[in-house]
């Protein structure tokens, strides 16, 4: 082939892959982006559900929101959730991971089984902790109450409704974690295991000193799946606590649906919907350029 | 799998008339589409819809939705204008908001035409009327009711308790470890413990705003009745509550009564009609019912109303009025109250039909009665009919609950709740 004709076939391919491209693009551009930017509009104006626009456009309400005791309520509320459910949820999810990968690798079952809670929808998941943690209707409180034992009522203090809400969504999504490490763990030669045995080290300095340093990107990478996931935390709210006792479980996301929805601030809404994304948009560059860093070693 | 154009071609056709389908058929004459949230009689309305058809020639297509979901449901379809609904369930209290929003338009046009108008409530009638306009057609007036366990009051030689005050002091003595004394509705919400609050605030004296009535919307909720009344409600429910009280909505008051583990509750007549109810009670025969709690100032039952409206974008409003006249009809309501556990209906000759006077006086002889006299007792402002009603309910109901839960002191809930009420005032 002359050098002519691979530059032609080079230059073609280029334009394939382009092509190929193309429908990916054009569905992010109408799904993403454009609603993207219309919130970004939306969040420069006044309008509300019920007075509509004076036509003002500006950006009074990002302003508002350091102003607004309620919303950075919110941010305190979202973090505990975050933090303390990201924080669980890995620590579970990779404890069970390498339990079924070194220590039960033949109960294929036992997989199955430890993923059926990332089958259930987060509304049922809500409905039937709700149920654990109301102690009238509680199998735990009954048997306990045999006992003449009261369990602690969760649900009515800040504290226990925060706890309990990271409970209910550390059941449901550490399977998540659990998928993604345990096929990094299948990434990993078991060679490392057998000569780290050789040399003398137990098992759990295995784990410390070969395995886990070897899993961190990919800890690092469900780490931030998790996080972000949690900024949109809502349907555990919603059912569980409606945001009680008080105010004292309403994190940012439930907030923003209570100025757009409940009170028909649809622009502050969209503020603090902007507000969300930006933050996740941070979080996930750097943790991206940090994770590329750790890779190239 | 093989792709071949002609495949592809049938894809794209199918998932195109797939997409169409719901355009199609709303293009239709003859149909309307019909939304709702899940109460008694709406689930009664959706089962006999077929019979509006047979009876008119047009088809409703009723979608009966929980509460929350119809909430957002219906904002985004009146934002968007698309006149996808033709009948909307409009609660009396959101009537005002979407009135001033241009969501719904009023029915006067249609209110002639109506086939039991001058069997329709006057009161629950009235709920609709805004600015000398009628926006809906009331089906449904829940109202406030108490159920109570006979026998444990019995023990203790009480009848039901006629103030707030006896209620407390009957709560004293019937309160043990297997029987709280009392459950009312916790969770924050102004459909939620602000449907239950403000029996105790009126009881007491106490007011939203200096003078709702003669136009004076001067918030007011940080009074010395207003006080007096939440720290009874707090008292009754921290101290003679079942454990967990601070969280309680309807379904755990319901499940809590049915299986006998509170002796006392006040919630809107639907629910106190399913606590009593043999068929769905360990405790039916064991229960009474009474006219809710009163105070000082006297007595001030919760009231909700219900009914449809017609959505200023339906694109036939003409079948959706002939939907509503049929659906609020005596004769439509007295079989869907026999259908169903309904005893909300607001058609007034209905409380004297032999059928639905014998169905629900096997559950309680008194029932209807009971619920004629609170009714009787109920102010139409019972919630300030006001467009942002949600926000200041919500307001102050979030605050009310933190003080109930022990994070804020009950003065603290007031101040707080009336700084929120001022700086909405302000907006």
């Amino acid at each position: 082939m002359t050098t002519k004709a691979a530059g032609r076939a080079s230059a073609e391919s280029t334009r394939a892959y382009r092509n190929m491209l193309l429908p990916a693009l054009i569905a992010v551009t109408a799904f993403g982006i454009v609603p993207l930017m219309g919130m970004f509009a939306l969040s420069l104006t006044d309008y509300n559900l019920i007075k509509g626009s004076s036509g003002h456009f500006g950006l009074d309400n990002f302003f508002r929101l350091w102003q607004d005791r309620r919303f950075v309520n919110s941010v305190y509320v979202l973090a505990a959730l975050s933090l303390l459910g990201v924080a669980f949820q890995v620590v579970l999810g990779t404890a069970v991971a390498v339990g079924l990968q070194k220590i039960v690798p033949k109960w294929k079952f036992a997989r199955s089984l430890f993923l059926a809670p990332y089958a259930v929808p987060h509304i049922a998941v809500a409905l039937v902790w709700l149920s654990i943690f109301t102690p009238t209707l509680s199998p735990i409180n009954a048997f306990f109450d045999l006992f003449g034992i009261t369990v602690p009522t969760m649900l009515t203090s800040q504290n226990g409704a925060i706890a309990a809400i990271v409970i209910a969504d550390t059941w449901a999504t550490y399977p998540f974690v659990m998928l993604l490490i345990l096929a990094a763990l299948n990434g990993i030669s078991d060679d490392l295991d057998e000569a780290s045995a050789l040399d003398g080290a137990s098992r759990i300095q295995s784990f410390f000193y070969i395995t886990l340093p070897l899993l961190f990107p990919a800890l690092l990478m469900v780490t931030l799946f998790r996080f972000i996931d949690t900024l949109k935390h809502f349907p555990l709210i919603f059912v569980m606590t409606k945001g009680g006792p008080g105010r004292s479980t309403q994190a940012t996301n439930f907030y923003g649906y209570v100025q757009t929805f409940q009170n028909s601030n649809v622009s502050y809404g969209a503020a603090i919907a902007v507000f969300l994304f930006v933050f996740a948009a941070i979080v996930s560059f750097y943790v991206a350029r940090l994770n590329v860093r750790l890779t190239n070693g | 799998m093989k792709l071949t154009r002609r495949g592809t071609l049938s894809g794209m056709a199918a998932t195109a008339a797939v997409l169409a389908a719901p355009m199609r058929v709303r293009a239709a004459t003859g149909e309307i589409n019909v939304m709702l949230f899940a109460q008694p009689y709406t689930q009664g309305l959706r089962n006999i819809a077929a019979d509006f058809e047979k009876e008119t020639g047009i088809r409703a297509n009723v979608d009966v939705v929980g509460q929350d979901v119809f909430e957002s449901r219906i904002n985004l379809t009146f934002t968007g204008g698309t006149g996808e609904v033709d009948v909307v369930h409009v609660p009396a209290i959101q009537a005002q908001k979407w009135r001033e929003a241009s969501w719904i338009r009023p029915v006067d046009d249609y209110l002639d035409a109506l086939t039991s108008r001058s069997d329709l409530l006057k009161g629950p009638m009235d709920s609709y009327l805004v600015a000398g306009q009628q926006w809906g057609v009331p089906f449904a007036a829940g109202v406030g009711m108490m159920a109570y366990r006979k026998d444990l009051l019995d023990r203790v030689g009480s009848g039901a308790p006629d103030t707030w005050a006896d209620m407390l002091a009957v709560a004293k003595q019937i309160h043990s470890d297997d029987v709280a004394a009392v459950a009312l509705r916790a969770a924050p919400g102004q459909g939620f413990n602000m449907f239950i609050f403000p029996m105790f605030m009126r009881a007491y004296g106490g007011k939203f705003f200096a003078d709702y009535v003669g136009g004076d919307l001067t918030p007011a909720v940080n009074s010395p009745e207003n006080l007096e009344a939440l720290k009874i409600y707090i008292d009754l429910l921290n101290n003679y509550g079942p454990q967990g009280v601070g969280t309680f909505n309807f379904p755990e008051i319901t499940a809590s009564m049915q299986n006998g583990q509170v002796a006392m509750t006040i919630e809107g007549s639907g629910v106190v009609s399913l606590i009593i109810d043999p068929a769905t009670s360990k405790y039916a025969d064991q229960m009474g019912i009474a006219v809710p709690p009163g105070g000082p100032a006297g007595r001030s039952p919760a009231i909700a109303v219900h009914g449809m409206g017609i959505p200023a974008s339906s694109r036939n409003p003409d079948g959706a009025a002939r939907f509503i006249s049929w659906a609020t009809s005596t004769e439509t309501v007295r079989k869907i109250a026999l259908n169903e556990p309904f005893i909300d209906f607001v058609n007034g000759s209905l409380a004297r039909d032999k059928d639905l006077v014998t169905k629900y006086g096997n559950i309680q002889p008194d029932l209807l009665n009971v619920r004629v006299a609170a009714l009787e007792q109920t102010i139409g402002h019972y919630r300030p009919l006001l467009p942002n009603w949600d926000e200041i309910g919500a307001a102050i109901g979030e605050n009310v609950n933190g003080a109930l839960n022990g994070l804020y002191s009950p003065e603290d809930a007031l101040e707080a709740a009336q700084d929120e009420m001022e700086m909405l005032a302000s907006f």
